[in-house]
């Protein structure tokens, strides 16, 4: 018995979690929980601040990582392989079509959260000092993971997923001088063949995951280093603008001092940081606030976890991924329609190829990323940020409108068409 | 909010399992399983001990399917339909029911979906049947799995579907062409058609289609040339047969059926008969044929056909060229050659033509053959409707001579031409003339020109 115990001590390395310092050791002392501190804000856990959707959108990522794996099992990227995979997947793989179906339903609730996400931290105003970094970072977690999910489009080989990558590269060409070229890199050629599929493969197995992977990490660990959670809008101290301080981050106070070292005390990082070494001024009342991550923000977690997945498995269940027929250069569909996501941006390039394929990507880009540094208002409270709330409410409204219509008012020949009308397929 | 977290946590984690209870189960009950069970069930009914009967109910389901390289296709059709290739199975109900009158067509070889078309990867009886959204080809009806034989068999007639013959023999006649693309020649007004039989287009909606086209295709420019149902069906059939497959040799090798008929018609082709007599009928400087296959073995005589000098050194029988199975077809034919074959072979034969009189003969066959025959006519009378084009119809080309001269004429098939307009506000006509040049050998374009000028000094004389 012994034996087993010392193990297990060997194992965990922490006390009982009947006590506070176990509590606080579980997470310190786990490598794979070491990005929670010890304790947290009562009110940041609360759902109505944050949805859980960062989470919800990391834990459809795991899924999506797991599931995809399984697929790669099964898939070889040629061409006409690349199809009947997809169709042995559908027909003889034992729980093929469900674990097709994670993974397309994860894939299209990954975009869906990833930009409610955005929204959320925007509308919060979480992205301000010293936070706008990582609004960056999160732009780019953003654009990975549309080109996670446009590079997977393409893998089935049906009909759906060639038309939609020829119209979405075409959207890319208009852009002047590299879009040519950088559509053909993108392709190994002219058009969406043998050497784009294997493009797209490697982009989609191999390139992106590890981006989003590495940034990922640095996304979280910011999170924690700039102090957990930001703080819920109505729990933000009237006329006080927030100071939020990072551990580190050099300040106005007089230069770095160290004392001699003493025999009996451990080196930490608090006798050589000056300033202050906790991002807030911890009032005692907001101490009472604070409690452990264990079990009050694990459990919190878990259960969005499993939420998720529960979610994903349940439409998995009853709603298959979709597949067309194999993907045949000669037939066009009409109308030949790009993934949903890039719907808003056809729809502009049928008005407009400069517009919608160049000028309107690259500013939305451009405002995302620069948001947190021109935005220099510093309150987070909404009532002192109306105009940024309006202008972004503006953006999204307007992305989910030609979204909307390109998705299900566009029919034959990208005419305007309401869905509730029938339209019988004329002379093809 | 503490004490309610675990619960909310447990009850999520069950539902959890639930679900991927439900998926396994979903996983694990495929139809294809139920239908084994019943084949076993009814496989062990006529086993005679009880231990044989559950060795047979025994059998683990799986999944049996026929990897069909050569015809690019894996056919699993035999795992719901297991009695095909056994006879005890003649009266079971379907799925299992024997196959019969296969032929050399068996399971093994040919699957099942080269000729009764659905989805043979499936294995799921909506899908494999090919009653599914996105698929191309469902299971072909009792009426037109007879096209089937001409995906492979594409040359010469197929024994038992005259209606393959006559729908190719429409095509090159009725100026199908001169709209539609067929392996890469035609014009491109109409559709190509080189995969039509791949197409999700039911029979039923083309042999409609080919009796009046704008019924089933509203604003359709193919005009109505008034087929019999007997020709819309033979063209349907044609149509159904166009998947431009690549097949593996052993499959594309009987593309041409070696049948006495087809015999017969290269015996004329070639002109056998100017050399050749069978019983006495015809000429004298080759051996009479009449009884050649009792004298000589097949392999003997296939040998004479490919390389004649080096059967009888010094012999002056040309060597032709043929393809096996056109060998084999010859050979069929002088098996049954009469006398009397001869004689209506030499009464068929017209005089020798000029060189002129050639020239206007491959402009007849080309004016029909690329399709010209199409729109202007058989009888080049044109006429048909095509609206806001000048006189609203595709002109005739009887009286071409008096209003062209040959080189203008030759300009216009060179490089076609948008027909002028009625009204300059109308609609664009949907006919016009395709420009030809890439099609068209610059000889094949001045035969055709001979041809119509020929036609144009016939109707001088009859004026």
């Amino acid at each position: 018995m012994n034996l087993i115990r010392e193990i297990w001590q060997s194992i965990v390395r922490r006390d009982p979690l009947s006590t506070d310092k176990g509590k606080s050791e579980l997470v310190f002392f786990n490598v794979w929980l070491h990005v929670h501190p010890a304790k947290v804000k009562k009110e940041n856990l609360r759902f109505k601040h944050t949805f859980y959707l960062g989470f919800i959108t990391f834990f459809l990522f795991v899924i999506l990582l797991t599931t995809g794996i399984a697929l790669m099992c099964y898939y070889r990227p040629f061409p006409p392989q690349a199809y009947q995979d997809m169709k042995d997947l559908q027909f003889v793989v034992f729980m093929g079509p469900f674990l097709r179906a994670m993974h397309r339903w994860a894939a299209h609730g990954m975009v869906i959260c990833v930009f409610l996400h955005m929204c959320r931290v925007f509308y919060t105003g979480s992205y301000k000092k010293p936070r706008q970094f990582n609004w960056v970072i999160g732009v780019f977690l953003l654009l990975l993971t549309l080109s996670l999910s446009f590079t997977g489009y393409l893998l089935p080989w049906d009909q759906l997923a060639y038309w939609a990558i020829t119209v979405g590269t075409n959207i890319g060409s208009y852009a002047p001088i590299v879009g040519g070229q950088l559509r053909e890199l993108l392709l190994g050629g002219h058009s969406v063949g043998e050497a784009a599929l294997l493009r797209f493969y490697v982009l989609h197995v191999a390139v992106l995951p590890t981006l989003i992977i590495l940034l990922t990490i640095v996304h979280f660990w910011r999170v924690r280093k700039d102090g957990g959670l930001s703080r819920p809008v109505w729990k933000l101290k009237p006329n006080k603008t927030e100071t939020l301080v990072t551990i580190g981050a050099p300040l106005e106070i007089a230069p770095l001092k160290t004392g001699p070292a003493s025999k009996d005390k451990t080196y930490g990082l608090m006798e050589v940081v000056t300033g202050k070494p906790i991002f807030e001024t911890v009032t005692p009342e907001e101490e009472e606030d604070a409690v452990f991550s264990y079990p009050y923000a694990f459990f919190r977690e878990a259960i969005a976890l499993m939420v998720t997945v529960t979610g994903i498995m349940a439409i998995s269940l009853f709603f298959h991924a979709p597949l067309e027929e194999l993907a045949n250069p000669a037939k066009t569909p009409n109308p030949a329609k790009a993934p949903w996501y890039f719907l808003g941006l056809q729809e502009l390039v049928s008005h407009s190829a400069l517009l919608g394929g160049v000028v309107a990507p690259a500013l939305m880009v451009i405002a995302l990323l620069a948001i947190p540094y021109f935005d220099r208002n510093p309150s987070r409270r909404p009532s002192d940020r109306k105009w940024a709330l309006w202008l972004f409410s503006i953006f999204v409204v307007a992305n989910l409108v030609l979204i909307v219509v390109g998705t299900f008012f566009r029919g034959p020949g990208w005419a305007l068409i309401p869905p509730w009308v029938h339209v019988v397929a004329g002379a093809e | 909010m503490r004490s309610r977290l675990p619960q909310i946590f447990f009850a999520l984690s069950t539902l959890a399992l639930v679900l991927i209870v439900l998926a396994v189960w979903q996983a694990s009950t495929p139809s294809w399983k139920t239908y084994q069970r019943n084949f076993l069930q009814l496989e062990a009914q006529g086993e005679p001990s009880a231990v044989t009967k559950a060795a047979v109910l025994a059998t683990p389901p799986e999944i049996h399917q026929v990897m069909l390289t050569g015809l690019q296709r894996v056919d699993r059709c035999t795992t719901c339909h297991l009695g095909v290739d056994d006879p005890t199975m003649k009266n079971a109900p379907e799925p299992f029911r024997y196959h019969a009158g296969l032929g050399p067509h068996i399971p093994s070889r040919f699957g099942c979906t080269i000729c009764h078309g659905g989805q043979g990867l499936a294995t799921e009886k909506d899908a494999a049947h090919g009653k599914v959204d996105f698929w191309q080809t469902p299971l072909l009806t009792r009426d037109y799995i007879r096209a089937s034989c001409g995906r492979c068999h594409k040359e010469g007639d197929v024994p038992g579907v005259p209606e393959l013959t006559e729908g190719r023999h429409l095509f090159e006649t009725q100026g199908c062409r001169g709209c539609h693309k067929l392996n890469g020649v035609g014009g491109s007004i109409g559709p190509d058609l080189t995969e039509e039989g791949a197409n999700r287009r039911s029979p039923e909606w083309l042999e409609h289609h080919f009796i009046a086209p704008n019924a089933v295709s509203a604003g359709s420019p193919m005009p109505n040339f008034h087929f019999t149902s007997e020709q819309a069906r033979a063209l349907t059939y044609y149509m159904l047969s166009l998947t431009n497959e690549e097949m593996g040799t052993y499959y594309s090798s009987v593309r041409l059926i070696p049948s006495p008929e087809y015999g017969r018609q290269l015996f004329v082709e070639k002109n056998c008969i100017v050399c050749h007599a069978i019983g006495g009928i015809g000429a004298k400087s080759g051996p009479d044929l009449l009884g050649v296959t009792k004298q000589h073995s097949p392999e003997w005589l296939d040998e004479q056909l490919v390389n004649p000098d080096l059967v009888y050194p010094g012999s002056s029988m040309p060597e032709y060229d043929l393809e096996t199975n056109a060998r084999k077809a010859l050979v069929a034919f002088m098996t049954s050659a009469t006398p009397q074959d001869a004689q209506e072979i030499l009464s068929g034969k017209g005089h020798t033509l000029t060189p002129e009189d050639a020239a206007i003969e491959a402009g007849k066959r080309d004016f029909a053959r690329f399709g010209c025959a199409g729109c202007h006519g058989t009888e080049l009378q044109g006429g048909l409707p095509n609206p806001n084009a000048q006189g609203g119809e595709v002109p005739s080309l009887l009286h071409v001579s008096d209003d062209y001269t040959k080189d203008e004429i030759l300009a216009v098939i060179r490089n076609g031409r948008a027909p002028p307009l009625d009204k300059a506000s109308g609609p664009t006509p949907p006919l016009y003339m395709p420009s030809w040049k890439n099609l068209l050998s610059e000889e094949d374009i001045h035969h055709i020109v001979d041809f119509l000028w020929s036609k144009q000094q016939k109707s001088k004389e009859s004026w």
